[in-house]
């Protein structure tokens, strides 16, 4: 089951990283997002650090295992914005 | 007497959205370019004219194994633009765009695609493109490399610095595999000085290359050096 909060990110994702040909049903939640499964790079990763600042004043640290964490997929991903959301 | 062809034109390709006054089968007039010779991880960065090139190289080098002399006067001015204004701002700078604001950002996408580790040269010479891409084609070729690929390519400049520039640009892109023997069906590139007093319209453009390569024009001229160059099928 996809919650709100994912099928939102999910669309943040595919928006801010400009993955034309991915669709929304491409994201597996438990998959991961960066390297394997979707295949998102380092660049990838910044820009979706300063998409979550944006839209959700989410501030990383850009090189942090925690972050690394928050990063693995789009579960681990829900549940840093559901935590640390202020917007 | 003849002058001593310069070069040898092996194929070219070119990229012109919306023109309409040449049809050729080596010209794409394409509003959206495929890029399909990039995978789509990194296509999704290129802008159409990067599309657009990176299927031209690879039609002209199917084997990714030519070195590439890229040049362009002024590369993505409407992202840098963007970017600029974003610093103006104090507003972050997307790592993306940042990554590809480099002047040879396209050849580096192209040279990741296609697995092509061979030389790459970017270049912005005020005007002097496509003079200065011979030159340094000519050194290469000397080199011993069997042939290199050119290319050249304009996007139309922001409207807040198009009263800067009195030569118009149109987006086009053109890439040409040049080497210093003829081929089957190739063309002889042959340079002559151009007289002290005779007009030139200025800095040649990517859309005149085109235009000379359809055989819209005899000669292409460059004010700076004064030189004219003509191509003529190889026999």
């Amino acid at each position: 089951m996809t919650s709100e909060l994912e099928q939102e990110l999910k669309h943040l994702i595919i928006d801010t990283l400009e993955l034309e040909d991915v669709t929304p049903e491409d994201i597996d939640p438990d998959e991961p997002l960066f390297v394997e499964g979707l295949g998102l790079d380092s660049i990838d990763a910044l820009e979706l650090g300063l998409a979550l600042q944006k839209r959700y004043g989410i501030k990383l640290e850009s090189d942090s295992d925690e972050t690394r964490h928050h990063f693995r997929n789009l579960r681990t991903l829900a549940a840093l914005v559901e935590e640390r959301r202020t917007a | 007497m003849t002058t001593p062809a310069m070069m040898y034109v092996h194929d070219w390709r070119a990229w012109q959205p919306g023109r309409r006054d040449t049809s050729h089968p080596r010209l794409s007039v394409a509003e959206k370019p495929a890029g399909s010779h990039v995978p789509a991880m990194l296509r999704r960065r290129l802008t159409g004219i990067g599309r657009a090139l990176c299927d031209m190289l690879a039609e002209l080098d199917v084997d990714a194994d030519c070195p590439l002399l890229y040049a362009s006067r002024h590369g993505d001015g409407e992202r840098t633009l963007e970017m600029l204004n974003a610093l103006a701002e104090e507003a972050p700078l997307s790592p993306a765009r940042f990554g590809l604001s480099v002047h040879n950002a396209i050849p580096g996408v192209y040279s990741i695609g296609r697995g092509n580790r061979r030389t790459q040269q970017a270049i912005a010479a005020s005007g002097d493109e496509f003079a200065a891409l011979l030159v340094e084609a000519r050194g290469y070729l000397a080199q011993g490399e069997s042939s290199v690929i050119i290319a050249f390519a304009e996007q139309a400049i922001p409207v807040r610095f198009a009263e800067h520039f009195t030569t118009p640009t149109d987006t086009a892109a053109v890439a040409l595999r040049v080497s210093l023997t003829p081929a089957r069906d190739s063309w002889a590139l042959t340079p002559r000085p151009l007289a002290s007093d005779a007009t030139t319209e200025g800095s040649p453009q990517p859309s005149d290359l085109i235009d000379w390569l359809c055989g819209a024009r005899d000669e292409l001229h460059c004010h700076r050096p004064r030189q004219a160059w003509s191509l003529v099928r190889a026999e």
